[in-house]
């Protein structure tokens, strides 16, 4: 038994070293393009490689956040599957992302689904339920074919979610979705920090990156206490600068006429009529397909 | 008898396997972002309303702060970028798998929890559209459970340790932990609302969510703790004047 | 007697209740000058400029640009008129896309949009980054983010001009660009102060010292009086610049005429030895 426990936990071990092998590639292989952003954020790389980012902002975040909202609204397994091959289609074949950075994107969020979707799927009773079950000592776990094919419809409509949302993020850099929140009336103040707090992440993740690594240079992460405590020190180092840094940022504001309005420079994108025939049609198309399939998701 | 445990061997495989696909794909165990498309529309909306009186409250707060103070808009910005980076760095791990601190225990410890729900809101936005954890719709639900559950406990722990005078940093690790479980468990029961169980309802359906996720929120609500004491540490060495500097943000260590 | 057009007269300073970083500090700054402040870390070079700029308050004392006393009412005069590159771009950079960090300044300034993008079109044609007008700052490298924060100062349209130590964190390669740059901007009869510790090239830029100790102004002339002063370079530690050096190396050993035409690069030297070697043929 004992013999068996080891094996699996071997085996589960392997299982994560294949993984992280898989990350770290991947992780080299963003850095190899995304140049000088360390651990930064890929997708934020990848939106201003967007061939799509010329398109008008609020196009686009209005259009996703439509299509979002229809794919949970209309709950149906066809609208889901037209609306992942068509955001697959504007962010990979128009917006030139690489299939395979797409498809990593997409599975960020993996373990979340794989578990969301295992919770809801199985049930435990304790009388035998269901079409299949399994006795479990105190009771039974059991699941149906009604409750599979949910399980697969809701992972359908989380996939066409995401990939609703992630055409907007992909082909859109975080300061024109700032720009358009501006614009949608959102308060002053919540603007003026979410522009402040997107450019400080980046000279934040600067300064973590540098610290990281004079750290590891000095074997920091030799092993599991180690790394806490280098992990802890830097992360409390990192907010003393950030504190600094706070005040400096204030006196080069101030040295530029900053008088308490954060006011920044847009470029206005013109919105392309063809976009939003094209928008309404989708949308149409979508709110029919529902109309014509019996399915109740 | 034999064809019968061979049914038994079968199933025993087919979990096995399932718990093996689960651990071997388990690259990234987030704090519990509920992901975009997982609530109807009903519960987003609802959750949402939940927060907005939290956030008034927060939003308040600041701009009486900023009112008073002007200069503590940089401030609270770097809070809230060293709340997103803080969760989104790799923590270290025993399993070798990575996972990520929420870092909204700590903000409430060191700014309070108020300023923490708006900081907390945009930094959820930012991951949402920076890093692909959580979601748009489903952000009402994530900053309840992440940017107002969470810290209000964490912080509600952290003053009652330290009026019961309970060793310091004992107190610290407690409000980080428990701040991180009981996360945990409002996204479980926010899960469960949605999508009770056929058998017993949304209590059954609490277990499964808090079994499901707790070989990956346990460890990592430890974890949270002991790094969050760490951090806390290594700021009363060498950053007592920047911290008095951080009691304008409403209430923090100081 | 032309007028300054930047007077200090008298200015005290001081952080909390520590020592006072500006210790009565009177100083006249003309149109078209090239001013190298020099000093140790901590002599008050910073703390001086961000007076000049108007953003801290001097304790004591009075600022005047262009005759006009500045006051709390017309501060923005200063804010406007005297532009500051701080030393590290990433304590300046605050916008996400170079268009809309050029164009903090002149929006701060209040003016027409058009306005605005005409001058961060010029600013960034200027500093020869119009191709970065839509990248994040957070993907440049750092020679780019210094053009950025010099760019965010000509789309102002300062009269003056303060670099606080601008070569600090630089390669060769974006020194000499910057070198470029402010010899461009002098051309334009730009006035400008540089905070450096290169001795060298604040010999060879500079027309003008002023060397900061302990919040005093010890020393005030052309930078050939202030690197003759031994008492001087020794009090703020300073080292003498290569160039002045060589010189009088040269011509203690009588290689050259004492002309009093110090070099200061070395193609001046090599023209001045050429013209030795030239004149000791006729000869």
């Amino acid at each position: 038994m004992e013999n068996s426990l080891a094996k699996w936990i071997s085996f589960f071990r392997a299982g994560n070293k294949g993984e992280d092998q898989k990350t770290h590639r991947q992780e080299k292989h963003h850095h190899r393009i995304g140049h000088k952003h360390g651990e930064g954020s890929a997708i934020d790389f990848y939106a201003y490689a967007s061939k799509i980012r010329h398109w008008n902002p609020t196009f686009k975040v209005i259009f996703s956040l439509i299509t979002l909202l229809l794919v949970i609204l209309l709950n149906n397994p066809l609208v889901s599957l037209v609306v992942i091959i068509s955001m697959a289609y504007l962010t990979v074949i128009k917006g030139g992302l690489p299939l395979g950075a797409y498809i990593s994107v997409l599975m960020i969020p993996i373990t979340f689904i794989i578990l969301g979707t295992i919770a809801i799927g199985i049930d435990f009773s304790s009388l035998p339920m269901g079409q299949f079950n399994l006795f479990i000592g105190f009771g039974y776990v059991f699941t149906s074919a009604d409750k599979l094919q949910e399980m697969a419809f809701l992972m359908l409509k989380v996939f066409g979610a995401i990939s609703a949302m992630i055409m907007m993020t992909l082909s859109t850099p975080s300061s024109e979705i700032i720009g358009v929140l501006r614009k949608a009336h959102v308060p002053k103040l919540i603007i003026e920090l979410m522009n402040l707090i997107y450019r400080y992440i980046f000279i934040l993740l600067d300064v973590f990156n540098n610290m990281r690594n004079s750290a590891d240079s000095r074997q920091g992460y030799g092993d599991f206490k180690t790394s806490c405590y280098t992990f802890g020190s830097v992360a409390s180092n990192m907010l003393v600068v950030s504190l600094k840094k706070a005040n400096a940022y204030y006196t080069a504001m101030e040295a530029r006429g900053y008088e308490g309005d954060l006011i920044f420079l847009e470029e206005e994108k013109k919105m392309a009529v063809s976009h939003l025939i094209i928008g309404a049609a989708f949308i149409i198309f979508l709110i029919l397909l529902r109309i014509m399939t019996p399915w109740e998701g | 008898m034999n064809k019968s445990m061979n049914i038994r061997e079968k199933r025993f495989v087919a979990i096995a396997a399932a718990i093996a696909l689960v651990f071997g794909l388990t690259p990234v165990a987030n704090a519990m972002h509920i992901m975009e498309g997982y609530l109807p529309a009903g519960f987003c909306i609802a959750w949402g309303a939940i927060c907005i009186p939290f956030l008034i409250a927060g939003y308040m707060s600041i701009r009486k702060t900023l009112k008073e103070n002007p200069k503590t808009i940089t401030l609270l910005a770097m809070a809230g970028a060293y709340v997103f980076v803080l969760s989104s760095l790799k923590i270290p791990s025993v399993t070798g798998s990575c996972s990520h601190m929420t870092g909204t225990g700590l903000g409430a410890i060191l700014f309070g929890p108020t300023a923490v729900s708006i900081l907390g809101i945009i930094v959820l936005i930012f991951q949402a559209i920076l890093l692909a954890h959580g979601g748009l719709t489903t952000l009402g639900a994530n900053t309840f459970s992440m940017a107002i559950a969470g810290p209000f406990v964490t912080y509600g722990i952290f003053v009652l340790c330290k009026k019961i005078k309970v060793n310091k940093h004992l107190g610290v690790f407690l409000a980080a932990a428990i701040g991180d479980l009981f996360t945990y468990c409002v996204t479980a029961f926010q899960l469960a609302m949605a999508y009770p169980s056929e058998s017993g309802g949304v209590g059954v359906s609490v277990v499964k969510f808090l079994l499901v996720f707790a070989p990956t929120q346990l460890p990592l609500a430890i974890i949270e703790g002991i790094l969050t004491v760490v951090i806390i540490i290594g700021l009363e060495t060498y950053a007592s004047s920047e911290l008095a500097e951080l009691g304008y943000l409403a209430g923090g260590v100081k | 007697m032309r007028e300054p057009i930047l007077k200090f007269s008298n200015l005290y300073y001081r952080y909390g209740n520590g020592n006072p970083a500006l210790d009565g500090i009177s100083v006249d700054i003309y149109q078209g000058e090239k001013i190298a402040v020099i000093g140790s870390n901590g002599s008050g070079k910073s703390t001086f400029f961000l007076n000049a700029n108007g953003v801290l308050k001097a304790d004591h004392g009075e600022i005047s640009y262009q005759g006009t006393i500045i006051n709390k009412k017309n501060v923005r005069e200063l804010r406007k008129n005297i532009g500051i590159v701080f030393q590290d771009a990433d304590n300046q950079i605050i916008a996400s896309t170079v268009m809309a960090e050029v164009g903090f300044g002149p929006m701060n300034l209040k003016l027409p949009k058009a306005e605005v993008i005409q001058r961060v079109d010029e600013a960034l044609t200027y500093m020869n980054i119009l191709d970065f007008k839509d990248r994040p700052p957070h993907y440049l490298s750092g020679g780019e983010k210094k053009r950025v924060t010099i760019a965010d100062v000509i789309a102002m349209k300062s009269e003056v001009i303060i670099f606080d130590e601008p070569t600090a964190a630089l390669d060769p390669l974006n020194a000499q660009m910057l070198e470029e740059v402010l010899g461009k901007l002098g051309a334009e009869g730009k006035t400008m102060l540089i905070s450096t510790h290169d001795v060298d090239f604040a010999y060879r830029w500079a027309e003008r010292a002023m060397v900061f100790n302990q919040g005093k102004i010890i020393a005030d002339g052309t930078p050939l009086e202030i690197f003759q002063n031994r008492e001087i370079l020794e009090q703020a530690n300073l080292k003498r610049p290569v160039m002045l050096d060589v010189y009088e190396m040269l011509i203690e050993k009588e290689m050259v005429e004492n002309t009093n035409a110090y070099p200061t690069t070395p193609q001046a030297l090599r023209d001045l030895l050429v013209n030795t070697a030239l004149s000791a043929g006729k000869a």
